[in-house]
């Protein structure tokens, strides 16, 4: 069971306050939704946690531990952050035998998230032939290459057709299921309504809400109408 | 780590048809010496013609630079500081095995030189004497000098990390920098500087050969602006955020 624990996280660029004092827990064994309009700070949060950007103050914690003391970051958490991190030239098969050279894991599990995220027949071509929901799939093969018992995922379902976003649903609650722990940061709130157990919703940098998605009502709208009104910009 | 730069580098076409340029270089650079005149008789045109070698670095140096600002341009440094969030390792790995590759690619140019250098002394009646002229100080220093070159590419990419304008930035630096702050501060002061120091190294005497640092000095100066450079890019790379 391993947790994410962000802590009095804050991150300014210049005179701009991205992420302003956030504290969350993300508790194991569930998915937990990472809601919040565009700009309200999920990217630079999960930036922060994974290690890429240095926090102004606070700490985000994998298993109490911060990202760059992991021993085996690829084994601990996997992460998806964008569908643009990939060489074009490169096949999908060489993208991810970089990935377990560089964090040494088993040849074998190469074509074996392959396989997981179905691409194993597109395993030889290059990514510049890809759609965005292939390369989106190919993401997600090296998210979950180390087999890691944490999954922060920025807009999974980008690029992904209806029965992608199907099939990604029950990827993630398969993984959720295994008592991993599942963040997943969106804004389109029908597809966390349908999928997630926990959420977290942030605004202008700061947390708003964090806790069972049942806490804010049982009904199908229920979601988007708090959500509007924790993030109703306060002027 | 050494092994993924080895594998990334493997698994894309673009960085090999950059360093088969070189050798090309040398071929054509060498043919342009004896077509426009050089005589085959003459020791010194022989080491002329080997200096090519040393000419060949820019293109390790290119080499160099894609290493890492093409690894921001793609946005695949995010997966490799999420495999090592130890940055100065990563550009360690990178400054290893992109030297490496330099010092390889130095030898093919090198190896090259030799042959297309035989080749034209035998066709034009002259004889080639592989230890005459300096020939082993050029092919040494040429080789030096595209291992160096491909440190300090390293370091520009990640000092500059937008792709095109570090290339541009390499190379309006070799092509007008130089020679402009040579003339400015004359050739005293402006031998210190890398391409000069460079010239000094691979034995190139493209410029006013009397005003270069003597081969030795060039290579310890070369070598310097390498550590410097290598060391810029760790600092560098271990300070800024990754957005």
């Amino acid at each position: 069971m391993t947790d994410v624990e962000v802590r009095d996280l804050t991150k300014t660029f210049g005179r701009v306050t991205a992420v302003d004092g956030m504290s969350f827990t993300v508790p194991a064994g569930k998915i937990t939704g990472f809601l919040g309009p565009n700009g309200a700070g999920k990217t630079t949060t999960l930036r922060m946690a994974l290690g890429l950007v240095r926090p102004s103050a606070g700490e985000a914690l994998i298993g109490g531990v911060p990202y760059h003391r992991l021993a085996r970051p690829r084994r601990s958490v996997g992460a998806l952050l964008e569908a643009t991190g990939f060489h074009p030239g490169r096949r999908a098969r060489d993208h991810l035998r970089v990935l377990t050279a560089a964090g040494g894991l088993p040849g074998h599990r190469v074509d074996e998230v392959l396989g997981q995220v179905g691409l194993a027949s597109s395993a030889g071509r290059r990514v510049r032939e890809f759609s965005l929901g292939m390369r989106q799939r190919l993401g997600l093969a090296a998210a979950l290459l180390g087999d890691p018992p944490v999954l922060l995922l920025d807009e999974p379902a980008n690029g992904l057709d209806p029965a992608g976003i199907a099939w990604l649903r029950g990827l993630l609650r398969g993984l959720a299921d295994e008592g991993r722990t599942v963040l997943v940061a969106s804004h389109v709130l029908s597809e966390v309504a349908q999928t997630a157990d926990h959420v977290v919703i942030v605004n202008e940098g700061r947390l708003r809400f964090a806790g069972p998605l049942r806490e804010l009502g049982e009904t199908s709208g229920a979601l988007e109408s708090a959500f509007l009104n924790l993030t109703a910009v306060s002027r | 780590m050494i092994r993924s730069e080895f594998r990334k580098l493997g698994s894309v076409r673009s960085p090999w048809l950059l360093l088969a340029a070189g050798p090309l270089i040398v071929v054509a650079g060498i043919t342009g010496l004896i077509q426009s005149g050089g005589n085959v008789h003459d020791p010194a045109v022989q080491s002329r013609a080997l200096a090519h070698v040393g000419l060949a670095a820019l293109f390790t140096l290119l080499f160099g630079i894609m290493a890492v600002a093409g690894e921001y341009r793609h946005g695949t440094i995010t997966d490799t500081f999420l495999s090592s969030p130890a940055r100065g390792r990563v550009i360690a790995a990178k400054l290893a095995s992109y030297g490496l590759v330099g010092a390889a690619a130095g030898l093919v140019s090198s190896v090259v030189a030799i042959g297309v250098t035989a080749a034209w002394w035998a066709a034009e009646g002259g004889s080639f004497h592989p230890g005459a002229g300096g020939t082993w100080l050029t092919l040494g220093g040429g080789l030096a000098a595209n291992v160096a070159f491909a440190v300090i590419g390293v370091g520009v990419g990640a000092l500059i990390r937008n792709l095109v304008a570090a290339v541009a930035a390499a190379l309006a630096w070799i092509a007008l920098v130089e020679g402009i702050a040579g003339q400015i501060a004359g050739p005293g002061p402006a031998r210190w500087l890398p391409f000069y120091a460079s010239e000094a190294l691979g034995r190139t005497n493209l410029s006013a050969a009397g005003h270069l640092l003597p081969q030795w000095a060039g290579g310890l100066v070369l070598a310097g602006y390498a550590a410097a450079f290598a060391a810029a890019a760790v600092v560098t790379t271990l300070r800024r955020d990754v957005t």
